[in-house]
């Protein structure tokens, strides 16, 4: 039953507590990164809305810099922009204008979607393979193990040109230019899903090998279980542990991973936002997608817990 | 990055593309007796996205001109020709400009186009609104007026007489002087209101801008093909960073037009049946500025003896694949009205005679891998550039190529890529920090080399002077220039400025900026305007 106990209510808020020092971390070293970047922010500015990499008046400087608050010593930019960030307020981006949460919340359902749909067909085309190779005897057992550490080294750039021009280009099932599409997003997150399988299928294949070899699994097949059966119903659970944990950390993988995803497929996306905003110094806007990233490890972790507890009941009481 | 590897997976996966385009597209050519079809939904692939729909960038300027109209336009034989303004005429003593405006035209949002609007646009500009149209006007402009609802007067401090020029380009489209008042800046950011043949319907970030038209259209451009409405309905003006992946998509059929075809996949596009585009930029070309105020390149003969170690012209050829032109010239490039032939002739490759410079410079010892010293100094030179933002892939694969080539006379060229928030940011923006400056300057006229070579003051800087030396000979023949009325004496005296960039070896050129589009067969009549080699799309149509 879920009743509120003093350890789970000291659990919770402990593991808020830390969510909360995790963004704040995140956040100060965000500003501290932009803000320690050498040159002047007024200056690029000014310089990416004209296009030009020159020096600027100090007239010029000004209009911006007292626009921006830019004048303010960093001490004081930083103190705004946590008293900001408290009444979520993430600032206004330099460059288009509008509030940083909007510019997010128009770009970060695409990311989302295409995150998500990598991780589980990761989940489906790993545990297909890793289900159907480990713990075999010849040929078979040794492609397992060469695809997975192939698939886990296949840089996301190469694999999406390669699955673009062939399944874009030459068969014609998907789209070019993937857009926001349903039909779209499978080539991008099947860019994202392979390297991914490949990764969580080395770890679970270790774990699967071991679990072959347990008594249970001996017992099972001595009552006439098939090895399919045993597989799917025993070991597989006993496998997986390593790849949930795994899944956590593939959430912000697949987020930076997107970045090169989004631009060959033609996505809109979070990835993309970033880069632009990254390379015009648009603070606002990178300083609040760290923020934004940092909030999805934290949630993952969490998620990640209770993934723990519903595959491995021994760790409810833990 | 993308850029630099895209090029590599393009040229591997060349074989496949072609295969595949070759296949993709055969039965999309429309027979000869093609007819045509009224509205429709024109897919275009632009490699870039910027922040607003106007402002400074080349980029934001493509976008303006199918939105805003602008005063005047430039024809084919660089000619201006009336948009907004009927017409315009200049007082004798070249101060005071006076347009005529077009009657009856009104902004999308219901306003008229009065020369009250128009003049409250150039002090917009000026004030900060855009900074690439207040550089083209600074040190001339004084005033705008309206004398009535059509007649604007704008006042000089100094004969301009290439003005009008200047205004062809897309950074002055006028806006709509309620918008700019009464809106936010995001909103005239993502949908300025002019009185173009489009209107922005609304802007999908990271994916598309969607135009669609104007249907109470009435003031094209006399350069356009038609008067009246545009034939299509919609733009999708989509962005698509990926050379391959533009490339494809216009192979599969997916985007009508795409811009800036990569040079490896320029005759595939074209053996496969689709309309190739390529427009020379005006103004200041792909080029190299020695810094002239410290370091080796204080000494003349230094500079000389560096232009005369390179084989510029075989190396852009090489690289170029025949797509980039080759540009000898420093100052402007061969699309430019007034350009030297002379200026970009030259340097040669003489390593004679550059050997002999640097003998002459006291350059004559050299170290351990071959390069000059002199005193126990290497021959070092430092030359950044914006990788991925001011120079692409190809143009980088030529800086190295230039590299190795100095190196036979003993420079050690040390090639910097700088990435661009760095190179935005001011990083080696410094005379003590680069010896050679790379770049270029979209321009209508020779008027550029006043942009990059007037003279800066303590009161008045001129950061845009890559030597970081004043030259006030050089500057008062370009001054002269742009205030001589008779055209062929102006150009003599652009020429004349930029065979003083030659004689000196200030600045010498690489390549041409290009800007280039590939066509479906299936439209017709998409052009690049004149002034930039932007696409036009208000007289293109779909046949069937």
């Amino acid at each position: 039953m879920p009743t509120l106990t003093r350890p789970r209510l000291r659990r919770i808020v402990e593991k808020i507590g830390g969510a909360v020092v995790v963004l704040f971390g995140a956040a100060t070293a965000a500003f501290a990164a932009q803000a320690a970047l050498p040159g002047d922010r007024a200056t690029v500015i000014l310089n990416i809305r004209a296009g030009q990499a020159i020096e600027r008046t100090p007239a010029e400087l000004a209009q911006i810099n007292q626009q921006y608050g830019l004048q303010n010593p960093l001490v004081v930019q930083y103190l705004d922009y946590i008293r900001g960030l408290l009444v979520g307020d993430l600032g206004i981006s330099y460059q288009q204008f509008k509030p940083v949460s909007e510019v997010i919340l128009q770009q970060i359902g695409p990311t989302v979607a295409l995150t998500l749909t990598a991780i589980a067909l990761s989940w489906l085309i790993m545990i297909a393979w890793v289900t159907l190779t480990a713990g075999r005897t010849g040929r078979l057992a040794g492609a397992g193990a060469v695809v997975d550490t192939t698939a886990a080294g296949l840089p996301h750039y190469w694999l999406g040109i390669i699955l673009l021009l062939v399944f874009s280009l030459g068969l014609g099932w998907f789209p070019v230019i993937s857009g926001p599409s349903a039909i779209g997003i499978v080539l991008p997150a099947l860019t994202l899903a392979i390297p991914l399988a490949g990764f969580m299928g080395q770890a679970t294949r270790t774990e699967f090998e071991r679990s072959l070899e347990q008594p249970f699994v001996i017992s099972a097949r001595m009552r006439g279980m098939g090895d399919t059966g045993v597989r799917l119903r025993h070991v597989l659970r006993h496998s997986v542990l390593p790849a949930i944990t795994l899944s956590g950390w593939a959430l912000g993988a697949t987020i930076s991973g997107a970045v090169v995803v989004e631009t060959v497929f033609s996505r809109p996306g979070i990835g993309k936002v970033l880069v632009g905003a990254v390379n015009s110094q648009d603070l606002p806007v990178v300083t609040g997608i760290v923020i934004l990233i940092a909030a999805l490890y934290v949630v993952a972790n969490l998620l990640v817990d209770v993934a723990y507890t519903l595959v491995d009941p021994r760790l409810k009481s833990a | 990055m993308s850029r630099t590897r895209s090029t590599t997976t393009a040229l591997i996966t060349l074989g496949v593309v072609s295969a595949l385009s070759l296949s993709a597209c055969a039965s999309a050519a429309p027979a000869s007796t093609a007819t045509r079809v009224d509205g429709g939904t024109i897919v275009y692939g632009h490699q870039q996205e910027p922040a607003c729909v106007f402002g400074g960038w080349i980029e934001q300027a493509y976008l303006s001109s199918q939105v805003l109209d602008g005063l005047v336009s430039l024809d084919e034989n660089h000619q201006v020709v009336p948009w907004l303004a009927d017409s315009w005429s200049v007082s004798d003593d070249q101060l005071t400009w006076t347009f005529t405006l077009k009657d009856g035209v009104t902004f999308t949002d219901g306003t008229p186009l009065t020369a009250a609007v128009v003049a409250y646009n150039f002090d917009y500009w000026l004030a900060g609104g855009n900074s690439t149209a207040s550089v083209w006007l600074a040190g001339y402009y004084a005033s705008a007026q309206a004398v009535d609802d059509r007649t604007l007067t704008v006042n000089l401090s100094a004969p301009y007489p290439r003005l009008a020029d200047n205004l062809t380009q897309g950074y002055f489209g006028i806006q709509s002087q309620q918008a700019l008042e009464t809106r936010t800046d995001e909103e005239n950011c993502e949908a300025p209101i002019g009185s173009g043949a489009f209107v922005v319907d609304h802007w999908n970030r990271g994916e598309e801008i969607v135009l669609v038209r104007n249907e109470d259209y009435t003031s094209p451009p006399a350069n356009a093909k038609h008067t009246g409405v545009a034939y299509v309905d919609q733009i999708d003006w989509k962005f698509v960073a990926d050379p391959t992946t533009r490339a494809a998509s216009l192979s599969a059929g997916e985007t009508d037009v795409i811009y800036d075809v990569p040079a490896v996949a320029w005759k595939t596009l074209e053996s496969a049946g689709f309309q190739l585009e390529k427009y020379i930029t005006p103004g200041r070309p792909q080029q190299l500025t020695f810094n002239t105020s410290s370091g080796p390149f204080v000494d003349e003969k230094v500079r000389q003896a560096f232009a005369y170690s390179l084989d510029r012209e075989s190396l852009v050829e090489t690289i170029g694949q025949g797509v980039i032109p080759y540009e000898g010239n420093g100052g402007v490039s061969q699309a430019t009205p007034g350009y030297s032939q002379a200026a970009a002739d030259l340097y040669n490759l003489d390593t004679d005679t550059a050997d002999s410079l640097l003998d002459a410079a006291g350059w004559t010892g050299r170290d351990a891998d071959g390069y000059r010293t002199k005193g126990g100094e290497t021959l070092d030179v430092v030359l950044p550039y914006g990788a991925g933002s001011i120079v692409n892939a190809d143009g980088a694969s030529i800086l190295q190529g230039l590299q190795e080539q100095a190196k036979a006379t003993g420079f050690k060229v040390e090639l910097i890529p700088v990435p661009q928030s760095a190179l935005f940011a001011g990083e080696y923006s410094q005379p003590d920090e680069k010896d050679i400056s790379v770049g270029y300057w979209t321009a209508v006229t020779s008027g550029i080399l006043a942009i990059n070579w007037r003279q800066g003051t303590p009161e008045a800087p001129n950061y845009n002077n890559a030597s970081f030396t004043n030259y006030p000979e050089l500057e008062s023949i370009i001054l002269e220039a742009n205030s001589t009325l008779d055209t062929d004496a102006q150009n003599a005296l652009y020429e004349k400025a930029q065979e003083y960039i030659a004689e000196h070896a200030l600045a010498i050129g690489v390549y041409d900026r290009l800007s280039t589009l590939a066509v479906s067969p299936t439209l017709k009549d998409v052009w690049q305007e004149n002034a930039q080699g932007g696409p036009i799309f208000y007289d293109a149509y779909f046949v069937e």
